[in-house]
């Protein structure tokens, strides 16, 4: 009974993407014909898939943004986690307040804002937004990384501070090489974000410095109004393949914390 | 000491104060303003714009609309997630078979998971479509008028293996022995999840209900790849059903270019919006039960 219930669920999700694999495999005759398996897989396909979405410009300038965010945003929001977990001052609660609160502000509303504040700082059209964000870091992010600061022992902090190595010193060389597991599930997360975003790239860039997510929505409509909805098909799995790689991956390190921060 | 924190946590600090504080407060100012990508000078006018929210029946509609989509879609994939969680806590064979599987759909790109549902439930070559047709019922036009919220629910639905993930982990963290005292205590398996689990991981799903209501009540994503595919590209023409309240501000801003009015609307989405959550914290004060001190495992 419950092997029959997961079994059959598991069906239901995979349908979709099966439907799309299949989807991507018609010729241009069948994709407008209501036939579900294509007679003979058009390989083909996904060539021109990657050529049509101009795959070699606009696959660099995904990984790229997603990559520099990635860094950015794991350097900054693990330095804010450490200060969270282990300094305390005068605003630090205040700022523990405000990390909650940033996190119930959903993020499209500041980023229509955000996109008339750069460009009056000249950066619509650059890849410097995403330094930017990058730089300031996540919210939860930074919780994710003060929980996981807040879990390990701090012995050997002591010693090596009690040695006499400074705080930034500890911070890098004793610390972080403990915390491979939540390095790597914020590279992971952050990662996946900005390869999924659509919206800032759609804001701030334009057709010939944009990212995959927005070319893969324009690049198939061939005349207005209508799409080539097996390329669309071969594209979108095309764009969506490295990120299932870098879950796939990335598996053993994503905790229970990691999920949680994705759901936001 | 003071300064170390100070230091560690600078970039953060910066980061709400550029990205998050500033462009809040430039929006309450502009939404005091009549600012228009079209006309060189703007002046103050007040809360006119406010007014005006009120007044339009278009974001009337869009945020009723917007708030049924979360108030079915929330409940449904949180329990959803819970049920899967249960279910693969069984000693099934191949259960970490079907944890991947149904996580799976969760890990695909937003865009890449709305165009796959453009294509599913499309008029005439969707899967959906085909199969009804099988059983003699002509399929409507799924993604193009009124039923494109449904599409988009079951979208939602298909990504609920991130709260599935959640929820293992929490009743991971139930101590076994309360499980065996309610057997020994006489306790079915239903009354065993009443009183034992729920209970125990209410916490949990009192986070992801709050945080799943905070990003449905933006959701726009899907109504726009979904909607402007149907409407020819052209975001100016979403079908009714994709009128999501966060899509109204954003043709308001990007395509109309009515930056002062368009921020009163984020203006009025955020005061809805920390309504809600403060209206889900207070009313389950009483029923969420926490065994740990607050502020322990939850962020």
């Amino acid at each position: 009974m419950t092997h029959l219930l997961l079994f059959l669920s598991c069906a239901l999700f995979l349908a979709p993407l099966l439907f799309l694999a299949l989807g991507a495999l018609e010729s241009p005759a069948e994709q407008a014909s209501p036939n579900l398996l294509p007679e003979r897989p058009v390989w083909g396909n996904f060539v021109r898939a990657f050529t049509d979405a101009d795959f070699s410009e606009r696959l660099p300038t995904s990984l790229l943004l997603a990559g520099v965010y990635a860094a950015l945003t794991t350097a900054s929001s693990a330095c804010a986690g450490y200060g969270l977990a282990r300094f305390r001052a005068p605003g630090s609660r205040l700022v523990l307040v405000l990390l909650a609160l940033t996190m119930m502000i959903p993020g499209v509303i500041t980023l229509l804002p955000t996109y008339l504040l750069f460009a009056k700082l000249g950066l619509v059209g650059t890849y410097w937004p995403w330094v930017l964000w990058g730089l300031g870091g996540n919210s939860y992010i930074v919780l994710l990384f003060r929980q996981f600061f807040v879990s390990i022992p701090r012995e050997q902090e002591e010693s090596a501070l009690l040695d006499g190595c400074g705080h930034l010193r500890v911070f890098w060389r004793v610390v972080l090489p403990q915390s491979r597991p939540a390095l790597a599930a914020s590279a992971v997360l952050t990662f996946a974000w900005a390869w999924g975003d659509w919206t800032a790239p759609l804001l701030l860039l334009d057709a010939d410095t944009t990212t995959l997510a927005v070319a893969l929505t324009t690049a198939y409509a061939h005349e207005p109004g209508h799409t080539a909805d097996n390329l669309l098909a071969a594209g979108s799995l095309l764009y969506t393949l490295p990120v299932l790689a870098l879950f796939l991956v990335a598996q053993r390190y994503l905790t229970a914390g990691a999920y949680a921060v994705r759901t936001g | 000491m003071n300064r170390l924190f100070y230091l560690f946590t600078l970039p953060w600090v910066a980061g709400f104060a550029g990205f998050t504080a500033f462009p809040l407060g430039y929006a309450f100012w502009l939404s005091l303003t009549n600012t228009d990508a079209l006309a060189p000078e703007s002046r103050f006018v007040g809360a006119a714009n406010y007014a005006e929210v009120l007044d339009d029946g278009l974001a009337g509609e869009a945020l009723v609309r917007t708030l049924v989509f979360t108030a079915v879609t929330v409940p449904a994939s949180v329990a959803g997630g819970l049920l899967f969680a249960v279910l693969l806590q069984l000693p099934v064979r191949g259960r970490s078979l079907y944890r991947a599987v149904l996580f799976l759909p969760a890990v695909v790109p937003p865009v890449a998971g709305a165009l796959t549902f453009g294509a599913l439930f499309d008029r005439d070559t969707g899967a959906v479509n085909v199969l009804l047709e099988r059983f003699g019922v002509a399929g409507p036009g799924w993604t193009d008028g009124p039923r494109l919220p449904f599409v988009i629910g079951v979208l939602v639905l298909w990504g609920l293996g991130n709260l599935m993930m959640v929820s293992l982990a929490a009743l991971a963290d139930v101590p076994r022995d309360l499980f065996d005292a309610a057997r020994v205590d006489g306790a079915g398996p239903l009354r065993t999840f009443t009183s034992v689990t729920l209970p125990l991981v209410s916490p949990v799903l009192l986070f992801q209900v709050v945080t799943g209501v905070i990003a449905g009540l933006q959701t726009y994503l899907p109504a726009l790849v979904l909607g402007s595919a149907g409407a020819g590209g052209s975001l100016a023409a979403l079908p009714e059903g994709g009128y999501f309240f966060m899509a109204h501000v954003y043709t308001r801003y990007a395509v109309a270019g009515r930056f002062g009015y368009a921020s009163a609307l984020l203006w009025a989405l955020f005061v809805v919006t920390l309504l809600c959550a403060a209206l889900m914290l207070r009313t389950t004060r009483r029923h969420v039960f926490t065994l740990t001190s607050p502020g322990g495992a939850r962020p």
